[in-house]
């Protein structure tokens, strides 16, 4: 599902130069739950955005269903993040003035309308979002704003979920709920990698890669 | 939800985010609807406000006096008028000369001449109606004396304690007094108007002027020389008449007119560099407010277009308010307030509607112009930077 080779990131600060991701290799089969487990500013993220064609890596590939992101185009690379990934953050990211509903069907991007408006009140519905779908974020509990952010990342029925801290800023209940929702889409058939600095992704994973100072220590 | 069409439409997230970011949006929509309706107001105004300067240069008097070439200029300066004559038809041929009224103006045939009255002299006065180019729509400058009226100036009208509706015996004819003027403190309050034709009767010189007063329509102060470019002129319509300009009217409604057109011409620019400036920030302000939004865009697969088109879709928005709110607001203000600034040519104040049409196109115009640099930060913002900020 996912190879990267080589893959380096280097900031410069100040004159000074931080690697980010050390050159890394990593492969995610088809159908897997990873967990990149590892310290905060480790570079967890970095990997993540760059697995997801959001951050170009200063060298090295990514290969996600086939596509070498950071060879295509920056079109046909949004069009592959559209249809292929979904993205769940630690702080939601839900646009502020756009409700539930309207937040979830963002990302319907090319999908026929109607399909989209079935699946995304299908999701919120299965994630107990039913009666909130006409509240806007700020209406939201924290769990109720992951639960949306999720069932917005799962609405292209994607091959792949990348989730930045998913829980966060969750209390263990929700934390619970986040994976047993991410849980449900991998049985699916679907691919996740979670990154995070604790361990409760780790008793849903099929793999847990520690992480330190932008390189994997072993992959388990 | 009104957008239930599973495709967010841009236009539902720019007016989502205008209602949610209300501050922003109404400080950007009110910089645009002011400038608009200043400029709606300026060219409401416009008309009055050119007729109300050309009354005021206008009441500065004529500027050029047109006389016979052989007049003594000693002789002129002492007495105040030409010794000499031409003849009537002098004034008309002048005006039928091409392109004279390109710089002269409201050509006055005048015969004067000091004349005995009750023991004291006065400068006796005969004034032509006024001759303006052919298509100008203006009034004629000035007043108009009718056959047998006299307009007599204010020692005159004292010393023979005349005032209006009085008769006066000139020269053997009767004439009535239509109007005694007020106290110049010039020449003037020694003369006596009437209508030119009665003037030549009463001096014995019909079909005789001696001067022909004028405007200059050039409008240049001293310093560009005017009068070679009127004097030119004149050899070729009237070779047997000289012109003098009379350079403290002329230059005063030179600068009149040039002051009023460089204000407009210094505060547009400036008032829409201004302009363009807040509506710059508060986009700028807008942008970095919304840059996580930008990078969940990118994260959900929409691409530059969407992300410029939200940012300008907002400003072709605001530009398309403002111009109805500031034509409103301008026209209002030109109708309510325009009358009290120009009290004598407040008729000339008319809705203009094309300007509607006009702030339609530039305001939203200028709007996106202005929010154009804002709008590709935001796309070529790095959706990592917002997403890592974590």
């Amino acid at each position: 599902m996912i190879r990267c080779d080589q893959l380096t990131k280097v900031y410069r600060r100040g004159g000074t130069e931080v690697r980010s991701l050390d050159v890394l290799d990593l492969e995610v089969q088809e159908g897997e739950f990873v967990s990149i487990r590892g310290p905060s500013g480790c570079g967890k993220t970095t990997l993540l955005l760059a697995l997801g064609g959001m951050l170009h890596p200063t060298s090295g590939n990514v290969i996600v269903a086939g596509e070498d992101l950071y060879r295509l185009d920056a079109k046909r690379r949004a069009q592959v993040r559209s249809e292929t990934i979904g993205f769940v953050f630690q702080m939601f990211h839900l646009i502020p003035y756009l409700n539930v509903l309207e937040n979830v069907l963002l990302a319907s991007g090319t999908s026929p309308a109607d399909a989209a408006l079935k699946r995304a009140k299908d999701l919120l519905t299965r994630f107990g979002m039913g009666p909130r779908l006409e509240h806007t974020p700020s209406e939201l509990s924290a769990g109720e704003r992951q639960r949306t952010a999720i069932a917005r990342a799962l609405l292209n029925k994607p091959k792949l979920v990348l989730a930045d801290e998913p829980t966060g800023n969750l209390d263990p209940e929700n934390t619970e709920e986040v994976f047993l929702r991410l849980s449900e889409f991998h049985k699916a058939g679907g691919t996740v990698i979670v990154v995070s600095h604790g361990s409760a992704a780790e008793k849903f994973s099929d793999r847990v890669i520690p992480m330190c100072a932008g390189k994997i220590v072993v992959s388990s | 939800m009104g957008k239930e069409a599973g495709v967010i439409s841009t236009l539902h997230l720019i007016l989502k985010e205008a209602l949610h970011r209300k501050v922003n949006f109404v400080l950007s929509l009110s910089v645009v609807m002011i400038t608009v309706a200043l400029f709606v107001t300026y060219l409401t105004t416009a008309e009055a406000s050119k007729r109300e300067t050309t009354r005021v240069t206008r009441d500065m008097g004529f500027n050029l006096r047109i006389i016979p070439k052989e007049t003594d200029m000693d002789l002129f300066w002492t007495a105040g008028f030409s010794e000499g004559t031409m003849s009537e038809e002098t004034v008309q041929r002048f005006a039928s000369y091409e392109g004279v009224f390109l710089s002269y103006n409201h050509l006055v045939a005048v015969l004067q001449k000091r004349f005995s009255l009750q023991g004291k002299d006065v400068i006796l006065t005969g004034v032509s109606p006024a001759i303006t180019a052919p298509n100008q729509k203006k009034q004629p400058m000035g007043f108009e004396i009718k056959a047998g009226d006299l307009h007599v100036g204010f020692q005159v009208a004292d010393r023979l304690k005349l005032k209006r509706g009085d008769t006066l015996e000139l020269g053997g004819h009767s004439f009535k007094i239509e109007r005694a003027m007020v106290e110049s403190g010039t020449e003037e309050d020694i003369r006596v108007y009437g209508r030119l034709s009665d003037v030549q009767r009463i001096l014995g010189l019909e079909g005789k002027i001696n001067e022909i007063k004028a405007i200059d329509c050039l409008c240049l102060t001293a310093d560009q020389d005017p009068l070679r470019a009127l004097r030119s002129e004149l050899d070729k319509a009237l070779p047997e008449a000289k012109v003098i300009q009379m350079r403290t009217i002329a230059d005063a409604r030179a600068k009149q007119r040039q002051t009023a057109e460089r204000y407009f011409g210094f505060m547009s620019p400036l008032l829409l560099m201004v302009c363009a400036g807040w509506v710059c920030v508060l986009a700028v302000l807008n942008v970095r407010e919304r840059r996580s939004e930008i990078g969940v865009l990118r994260a959900l697969g929409h691409g530059s277009w969407r992300i410029a088109g939200l940012f300008l879709g907002r400003a072709l928005l605001i530009g398309a308010g403002a111009a109805l709110l500031g034509y409103g607001l301008g026209a209002a203000l030109a109708h309510n307030v325009g009358p009290d600034i120009f009290k004598v040519t407040a008729k000339a104040i008319k809705v203009e509607t094309a300007l509607l049409g006009w702030s339609l196109v530039a305001a939203p115009a200028f709007s996106a112009l202005a929010s154009f640099v804002p709008a590709m930060l935001a796309v070529a913002h790095d959706p990592a930077v917002s997403l890592r900020a974590d």
